[in-house]
């Protein structure tokens, strides 16, 4: 559905979006997802139109949209701040590209009125987005989106002004309005497990430009680099110093440990960051490693442990039975194939 | 009770630094806005003693051809206002819009603007009077010269234009202050509900500028009504005849002139409801919006 081929974008002398490559499937959800200042809502404005492409092109629906004007890409965009015209009401709102396209009232107020109940807007309809909260505002923008019926729907962080709890209830009706539209969507944001949680697959971009391209569950077990083994997981990765002791083995944290499935060889000596995920900490069976706890953050269900495993050696433990105290000195596990190895420029060893 | 004291003590001080400015405003403003009106129903001359006269001044304004005059004139030079406001927004919008060159143009508009209405006056009379440059250059293109201050609608059309010429340059910062304040993302969405140039400007940019375009229009109204004295004075004093001779101009002419205060006074005092009306029209327009 959408082809980005090897588009760039340069403001003056500084590249913002760097040559990047990337196709999109018809009917799938993916989600840009990158620290600020990556270029991921620079991006999705190129697919929209709403930035000029330096170079390369973007293609949509099988069609050459490089140069073409935003309305003719037949993409539906919903923005941060809503972007609503403060001076129509929620149906004026939803049917204004109904009304430029030329449809009459009556049509108009039937698409407007089916998408609004889709959306639980129905009674809603006559008011002004100043007499509505958040939330409402988000899906009278999502509404206006749909009632056009575009190819492609693109998300700008949407939901970064809603507070927390109407976030989550948001991201389950998005999730909800891919599943019935079954449409192409295009989502930007800097949460991470809104990423997770919504894609079909997910782009990390870093500086302009793609790290990894995945779906959730293969960026989070199976992490290209450093960055979005980092990046993605809450809380992130730890990564432990360590220097490779054999072709298999690295010495981590004072213990010698074997890494099982490394298909290259490691050079003895070699230098090496050892990723290990919060919740593998605390396994049943596998090397033990004591941790010295410094705080606990409980969270009722489980808790998030802080503490060392040696001097200068911190990591975060997830804590899923039992009543953690700062001070304790306890025994972890883990299993020697939850490790992730990179090498000294960030790069996975696989 | 020591609140009390406290709550009276700082009533005091706030009476105390506020007396200054009253005691202004009463002396400079309230007091001859008072005795302005008291002079409107007296015969005062400047000379002599003033006699009560009652409504007789005001029946003379009402029955002065010259006054009518210049109501009429008031309202043709008031029928210019759409220009006065569509041609500073488009111009802002343009700029806006990052024309090549926009932030010289944006001097150059303003620049008028800080310029004394005697000294516009005086580079206007050289252009406009019927052996200035203006008709030279009509005459260098084959065309016949035209008599643009001595002619009633001439006259009239050219005070208007220099006013407008000299003063735009205002009304074009503020559109561009009010352009600044449109959401962006608002303009793009509505790009990409297919909205060219011209539907977002007639669905979105000018229904968002309402404010702006009610209080440009207010305030172009009070300029047109009483600060076009030192154009009209130093362009065509009233004439021909009373052809550009406005309310503020009549006033002094009668004050000035003619030496009489209460009859000026009287005239004084409608232009006073005039403006008082313009006033009221700007605060209900501004309650208007509150909501929006």
């Amino acid at each position: 559905m959408i082809d980005l081929r090897h588009v760039s974008k340069r403001f003056g002398g500084h590249t913002v979006i760097d040559g990047v490559d990337l196709s999109v499937e018809e009917g799938e959800f993916v989600v840009f997802v990158g620290p600020s200042g990556c270029g991921k809502s620079t991006l999705l404005r190129m697919i929209a139109g709403l930035e000029e492409i330096s170079s390369g092109d973007v293609w949509i629906g099988g069609e050459r949209m490089t140069d073409a004007e935003p309305y003719d890409r037949g993409v539906a965009m919903v923005f941060q701040s809503y972007a609503l015209y403060p001076h129509m009401t929620v149906a004026e709102n939803m049917g204004f590209a109904l009304r430029i396209q030329g449809l009459g009232a009556a049509e108009r107020r039937r698409m407007v009125e089916a998408a609004a109940r889709k959306l639980h807007l129905d009674h809603l309809l006559d008011r002004k987005p100043a007499a509505l909260s958040g939330g409402q505002r988000q899906r009278v923008a999502i509404g206006r989106a749909i009632v056009r019926d575009p190819k492609v729907f693109l998300f700008d962080e949407p939901l970064s002004n809603l507070d927390a709890e109407l976030r989550v209830q948001m991201r389950i009706e998005i999730a909800r309005l891919h599943q019935t539209l079954a449409n192409t969507m295009v989502y930007v944001t800097h949460d991470q497990t809104e990423a997770m949680t919504l894609a079909d697959r997910i782009v990390v971009l870093r500086g302009g430009r793609i790290e990894q391209v995945g779906r959730p569950t293969d960026l989070y077990d199976d992490p290209d680099n450093l960055f979005v083994a980092g990046f993605i997981g809450s809380p992130r990765m730890n990564f432990l110093p360590g220097v490779a002791a054999g072709p298999d083995s690295v010495r981590v944290a004072g213990l010698e440990v074997r890494v099982p499935g490394l298909s290259s060889r490691l050079a003895p000596g070699q230098e090496v960051q050892v990723g290990l995920r919060p919740e593998h900490l605390t396994a049943t069976e596998g090397v033990e490693v004591p941790l010295a706890i410094e705080v606990v953050e409980q969270l009722g269900a489980m808790a998030y442990v802080h503490g060392s495993l040696a001097p200068d050696v911190p990591v975060v433990a997830e804590w899923r039975s039992g009543r953690p105290r700062v001070g304790e000195r306890v025994p972890l596990r883990f299993d020697p194939r939850d490790l992730r190895l990179f090498d000294r420029e960030g790069r996975r060893i696989r | 009770m020591a609140r009390r004291t406290i709550g009276q003590a700082e009533r005091r001080f706030a009476a105390l630094v506020l007396l200054p400015a009253a005691l202004l405003l009463l002396v400079f403003r309230i007091v001859p806005l008072l005795w302005g009106f008291a002079l409107s129903f007296t015969n005062a001359n400047g000379l002599g003693s003033a006699d009560w006269v009652g409504l007789a001044n005001y029946q003379a304004v009402v029955a002065d051809e010259a006054f009518q005059d210049a109501l009429v004139n008031t309202v043709l030079v008031l029928s210019t206002l759409p220009v006065w406001i569509m041609l500073p927004m488009l111009l802002a919008l343009l700029i806006h819009q990052g024309v090549p060159g926009g932030r010289i143009f944006r001097a150059v508009y303003f620049l008028p603007a800080v310029l004394s209405s005697v000294i516009v006056g005086s580079i206007f009379n050289v252009v406009l009077r019927f052996d200035g440059s203006l008709n030279a250059a009509l005459k260098a293109v084959g065309l016949h010269p035209v008599d643009w201050l001595g002619n009633g609608w001439t006259a009239l059309l050219s005070l208007v234009t220099v006013y407008l010429w000299s003063t735009f340059g205002m009304s074009v910062l503020i559109f561009m202050a009010g352009l600044s304040t449109i959401n962006q993302e608002m303009l793009e969405a509505a790009k990409l509900d297919g909205a060219r140039f011209w539907a977002r400007l007639r669905f979105i940019v000018i229904p968002t500028l309402r404010p702006i375009i009610e209080f440009v229009a207010v305030v172009t109204t009070i300029g047109l009504l009483t600060g076009m004295f030192g154009l009209i004075y130093v362009l065509t004093a009233g004439g021909p005849g009373t052809a550009t001779t406005l309310p503020e101009f009549l006033i002094w002419l009668e004050q000035g002139k003619l030496n009489r205060p209460g009859y000026a006074a009287a005239i004084s005092a409608v232009l006073f409801v005039l403006m008082a009306g313009v006033a009221w029209a700007q605060v209900r327009i501004m309650s208007r919006n509150a909501d929006l």
